[in-house]
C-alpha cells in the first residue's frame, strides 16, 4: 500500500501501510479562527474551552517560528497544507467489535487488542483526530480511576479539566503548544484517586492514516496523593511522500507522594514532523518519570520536562533516539528544581546512521530557594558512519550554592574491539553491530514493559539491516 | 566591508548572547559608535587588522584607535595593556613561530574596554592573559586563533578583575596534528558578572583539544561558561574534551554552564562534562583543624580549585604568573 516514490524517500518502514480514507467529517486544509471555532462547536464544548482555543489560535498566529533547532526543516512546514480535523468513526467505542472494520484491521495489524487482553489496564486507540476505541478494566473503574479520551473527559469531568488544562503547558509556552491548544482533539484524560496504585500500565495508541494530516492530541494525567500510574503510548503513521504534522501536548500532575511514569515509543514514519511539548509538575515527594524512545519521524523536537515544585520530589528521564537517513531527532530533557531537596537523573542515548542527525538539548535549572538539590545527566552518542551527525546542547543554570550537579557526555563510534570479539564468537558483522546497538539502548529497554522492549529491539534490528558495508 | 550599523543585533536565543546580551556589554546605546581611548600596549608595531561580520569584533574594530602586531620567534615576552578613560579599545595581532611564550596583563581603570586579539600559531605558543582591571570596569574581549599543522597553542586566562566581562574565544585547528589546550579560571566576588564563551573547531582530522573552565562564585556574582566544540566532517581521528566546573560559595551566587558538542565525523573521541557543587564542608573542617581560619581555609580551597583549571598547561612561566596573581588577589579578598 506504500507508493514506491515514498518508500524510496523514507526507506523501509514496517508500519508504512495505509488504509483508504473513510472520513465521516473532514475539514478543508488550512487554519483559521473559523476552523478552530468549528472544531469546538462540532465537539459541543463549553464556551470557556472555545475561548481558550481562540486565544491560543491568536497566540499561534503572533508567535514566530523557533529560531533554534533545525530551522531549515521547521520552515518547510506548510501550515496551510495540513488537515486540522478528520473524524473517521461516529464515536468512541467500548467494544472492539463495534469499531469500523477498516480501522479495526489497522489496529489488529499493530497488535493492540492482543496487548490489551494480555497485560494492559486500559487502552485508548486514536485514529486521526479522535479516539475510536476506549476501554478500562472494571476493577480500576470501580476504584474511581478515570481513564477517558480527552474529549469525553471534558464532557464528563469539565471541572477537573478546567482546573488543570493548560496549567502545566500554557498556550503561550511555544508556537506548537499554542497550535495544539487551538486545535486539540483526542488524547487521554486520566485521574487516579488518592492512594490508588494502578498496577498494570494503561496504553494509548496514536495512528495517523490520512495524507497531510495533523494530529494534535492533548493528554492530561493527574495522580492524586499517594497514587501511582504507568502510561504507555505508541505512535505510527503510513509512509507518504508528503508530510504530516504531529503536535501533541502532554501535562502531568503528580500530587504529594504520587508517581507517574510516562513511556513513549515513537515510531512515526519518516515523513512526520513530531513537535511535542511534554511537561509534568511534581509536588512534595512525588516522582515523575519520562521513558522516551524516538525511532521514527522526519524531525522530532521533544524535550520532556519536569518541574520539581514540592520538597523531596524526584524526576527521572530516560530517552533514546535513533536518527536514520533524512531524520533529525532533536530530543532531550528539562528539569527545573524549584524546591529544596529535589533530585533528578537524566540519561540520554542516541544513534546516528546513514546521514541522520541526533541532538540532545537539555536544561537543568536550580532556583535560589532550592537547597540541597542533586542531579546527574549522562548523554552518550554512537555514530555509525561518517555521514551522520551528533550534537549535544546541555544547559545548566545553578542559582543555589548547595546544589550538586553533574553532566557528562561522550560521542564515539562502535569499537572495533567489540565487533571483533563478537565476530570471533561466530556472529556476522551485521549481527554483532545489532547486538552492540541493543546493548547500548539496554538501560532504556529494561524500563519498558516486556512487549514494548521486545518490539523495540525488533524495530532496531530492522533499522540496523544493511548498516554494514 | 560590512559596517557596524548593518549587522543585526543578535537574539538571546543564540547561547553566546543568552546571559550577556549585546545591549548589556555595549558601552553606551547599541546604535551608538562612541569615541574610544587607545589601549596602551607596552610592545608591538602598528598594524591594520581586517574587520569582521561578527558584531562584537566589528564593533571593537570600528571604535579602536590603535592596532598592534607582535611577532614572536622562540621568545618569552611580557606585554602590559594599560586601559584608561571612559571607553578604551585596541586590537592586537600575534604571529608566533618556534617555541614562544607570552604573558599579557590587563590593568587600568577604564569604564569599558574592548580588546580584539587575532593570532596565528606555527610551532608552539603558551599564552597567559591576566585580567586585572579595576573593580568597576566592563570588558569585551574577542580572540581568534588559527593553529597550523603540528603546532600547539596553550592558553591560560585568569579572570579576577572588572565588574562585567564578556569573553569570546574561537580556535580553529587548521592543520593535521594541531593541538590546543585551554584553561580559564574565574573568581567571582561582589556583583561580578563573568561570561566566558569558547569555540573550538576541528577543521581537519588528527587534531586534539582540551578545555577546562573553573569558576568560583562568591557573594552575588554570576559566572557563565558556554562552549561549542565542533568536529567537522572528515575530521576523523580528532580527540576533543571540555570540562566546566563551578564552585558555589554563597547563597546568592549563580553559575551557568552550556558545553555544546557538534560532531560530524564518526571516528573521533569527543566528550564533555559539567558540574556544580558547594564547597566541601569536610575539607574546610580539615583545614580549620590545622589552625586556619574559615576564610583562609576557603581561600586555599578556591586557590586549588582555580589552579586545577590549568593542569593541562605545561609552560611553567605561564603557570607561575597566574598563580602569583591569584594569590595576591585572594589575599586581598581575605584582608578586605
Amino acid at each position: 500500500m506504500v507508493d514506491d516514490s515514498a518508500r524510496e524517500a523514507v526507506g523501509d518502514y514496517k508500519y508504512g501501510f495505509h488504509d483508504p480514507e473513510n472520513a465521516t467529517i473532514r475539514f478543508d486544509k488550512g487554519l483559521s479562527e473559523k476552523v478552530v471555532r468549528d472544531i469546538s462547536e462540532l465537539k459541543g464544548e463549553p464556551e470557556w474551552m472555545t475561548e481558550i482555543r481562540v486565544k491560543a489560535y491568536q497566540r499561534f498566529m503572533e508567535m514566530p517560528m523557533p529560531t533554534w533547532g533545525n530551522c531549515d526543516m521547521l520552515n518547510q512546514i506548510d501550515f496551510d497544507a495540513v488537515t486540522y480535523f478528520l473524524r473517521s468513526s461516529k464515536g468512541t467505542e467500548k467494544n472492539w467489535d463495534e469499531v469500523p472494520q477498516d480501522i479495526k484491521n489497522t489496529f489488529d495489524r499493530l497488535g493492540i487488542p492482543e496487548a490489551e487482553q494480555k497485560w494492559l489496564g486500559g487502552v485508548t486507540a486514536q485514529y486521526e483526530s479522535e479516539a475510536v476505541y476506549h476501554s478500562i478494566r472494571e476493577d480500576l473503574e470501580e476504584q474511581g480511576v478515570i481513564f477517558l479520551d480527552m474529549d469525553s473527559g471534558l464532557k464528563e469531568h469539565p471541572e477537573i479539566v478546567k482546573q488543570y488544562f493548560g496549567s502545566v503547558v500554557p498556550a503561550s509556552d511555544n508556537k506548537f503548544s499554542a497550535l495544539n491548544t487551538a486545535v486539540w482533539s483526542g488524547g487521554s484524560f486520566i485521574y487516579v484517586p488518592k492512594g490508588i496504585h494502578v498496577e498494570m500500565p494503561v496504553q494509548a495508541y496514536f495512528r495517523i492514516n490520512a495524507k497531510n494530516m495533523g494530529q494534535f492530541e492533548r493528554t492530561l494525567i493527574i495522580a492524586d496523593e499517594g497514587s501511582s500510574i504507568h502510561y504507555v503510548e505508541g505512535c505510527t503513521a503510513p509512509t507518504y511522500s508528503t508530510e504530516s504534522l504531529h503536535s501533541a501536548v502532554v501535562e502531568l500532575i503528580a500530587m504529594d507522594g504520587a508517581k507517574i511514569r510516562y513511556s513513549t515509543v515513537q515510531n512515526w514514519s519518516a515523513n512526520v514532523y513530531n513537535l511535542v511539548t511534554k511537561r509534568g509538575v511534581a509536588h512534595s515527594n512525588a516522582t515523575i518519570e519520562w521513558v522516551d524512545g524516538n525511532i521514527g519521524s522526519k524531525l522530532t523536537m521533544k524535550y520532556p520536562a519536569v518541574i520539581l515544585k514540592g520538597e523531596g520530589a524526584h524526576a527521572e528521564v530516560i530517552s533514546v533516539a535513533y536518527a536514520g537517513k533524512g531524520q533529525h531527532q532533536d530530543a532531550g530533557a528539562k528539569v527545573h528544581h524549584l524546591a529544596p531537596n529535589t533530585t533528578s537523573n537524566i540519561l540520554s542515548k542516541s544513534i546516528s546512521k546513514n546521514g541522520g542527525r541526533s541532538s540532545y538539548r537539555g536544561m537543568l535549572q536550580v532556583t535560589p530557594k532550592a537547597h540541597g538539590c542533586r542531579s546527574k545527566v549522562v548523554c552518550d552518542a554512537l555514530m555509525l558512519d561518517s555521514d551522520s551527525q551528533s550534537d549535544t546542547y546541555p544547559t545548566m543554570e545553578v542559582g543555589n550554592s548547595s546544589a550538586d550537579l553533574e553532566h557528562e557526555a561522550s560521542v564515539s563510534k562502535v569499537s572495533n574491539d567489540q565487533l571483533f570479539y563478537l565476530m570471533s564468537r561466530g556472529h556476522s558483522e551485521e549481527e554483532a553491530m545489532g547486538l552492540i546497538v541493543n546493548g547500548f539502548f539496554e538501560p532504556f529497554t529494561r524500563e519498558l514493559p516486556m512487549e514494548y522492549a521486545v518490539e523495540l529491539n525488533r524495530l532496531l534490528e530492522l533499522e540496523m539491516e544493511g548498516a554494514i558495508g | 566591508m560590512i559596517q557596524y550599523h548593518e549587522i543585526a543585533i543578535p537574539p538571546r536565543s543564540e547561547h553566546l548572547w543568552r546571559y550577556t546580551p549585546w545591549h548589556r556589554i555595549h558601552p553606551t546605546k547599541v546604535e551608538e559608535i562612541p569615541t574610544a581611548n587607545p589601549i596602551k600596549f607596552s610592545l608591538g608595531d602598528d598594524f591594520k587588522l581586517n574587520s569582521s561580520d561578527e558584531i562584537a569584533r566589528n564593533f571593537i574594530h570600528t571604535v579602536s584607535p590603535t592596532s598592534k602586531c607582535l611577532k614572536l620567534q622562540d621568545e618569552k615576552l611580557e606585554l602590559d595593556l594599560r586601559c584608561s578613560g571612559h571607553i578604551c579599545a585596541g586590537e592586537l595581532k600575534i604571529e608566533s613561530r618556534g617555541f614562544s611564550s607570552l604573558i599579557i596583563r590587563m590593568s587600568g581603570e577604564a569604564g569599558w574596554t574592548g580588546l580584539r586579539i587575532q593570532g596565528e600559531v606555527e610551532g608552539s605558543l603558551s599564552i597567559a592573559l591576566i585580567n586585572d582591571l579595576s573593580v568597576d570596569s566592563h570588558l569585551l574581549k574577542c580572540e581568534d586563533w588559527i593553529v597550523s599543522r603540528d603546532s600547539e597553542l596553550e592558553f591560560a586566562e585568569m579572570s579576577s578583575g572588572g565588574f562585567m566581562i564578556k569573553s569570546d574565544i574561537r580556535v580553529n585547528l587548521a592543520g593535521k596534528g594541531a593541538d590546543v589546550r585551554g584553561g580559564i579560571a574565574s573568581n567571582g566576588h561582589g556583583g561580578r558578572h563573568d561570561d566566558n564563551h569558547v569555540e573550538i573547531c576541528h577543521d581537519v582530522g588528527y587534531t586534539t583539544s582540551s578545555l577546562v573552565i573553573h569558576s568560583a562564585c562568591n557573594d552575588s556574582s554570576h559566572s557563565v561558561g558556554t562552549g561549542l566544540l565542533t568536529i567537522e566532517e572528515n575530521a576523523n581521528g580528532s580527540d576533543a574534551g571540555q570540562v566546566f566546573r563551578n564552585l558555589l560559595l554563597s547563597e546568592k551566587s549563580r553559575a551557568e554552564s552550556i558545553p555544546e558538542l557538534e560532531v560530524l565525523a564518526d571516528d573521533v573521541k569527543a566528550a564533555h562534562g559539567a558540574a556544580s557543587a558547594p564547597i566541601d564542608a569536610a575539607q574546610i573542617h580539615y583545614l580549620q583543624s590545622r589552625g586556619l581560619s574559615k576564610m583562609e581555609a576557603s581561600s586555599l580551597i578556591v586557590e586549588g580549585f582555580l589552579m586545577d583549571a590549568f593542569k593541562d598547561i605545561k609552560n611553567e612561566d605561564v603557570i607561575s604568573a597566574i598563580r602569583t596573581r591569584l594569590l595576591v588577589h585572594l589575599e586581598c579578598l581575605i584582608k578586605g
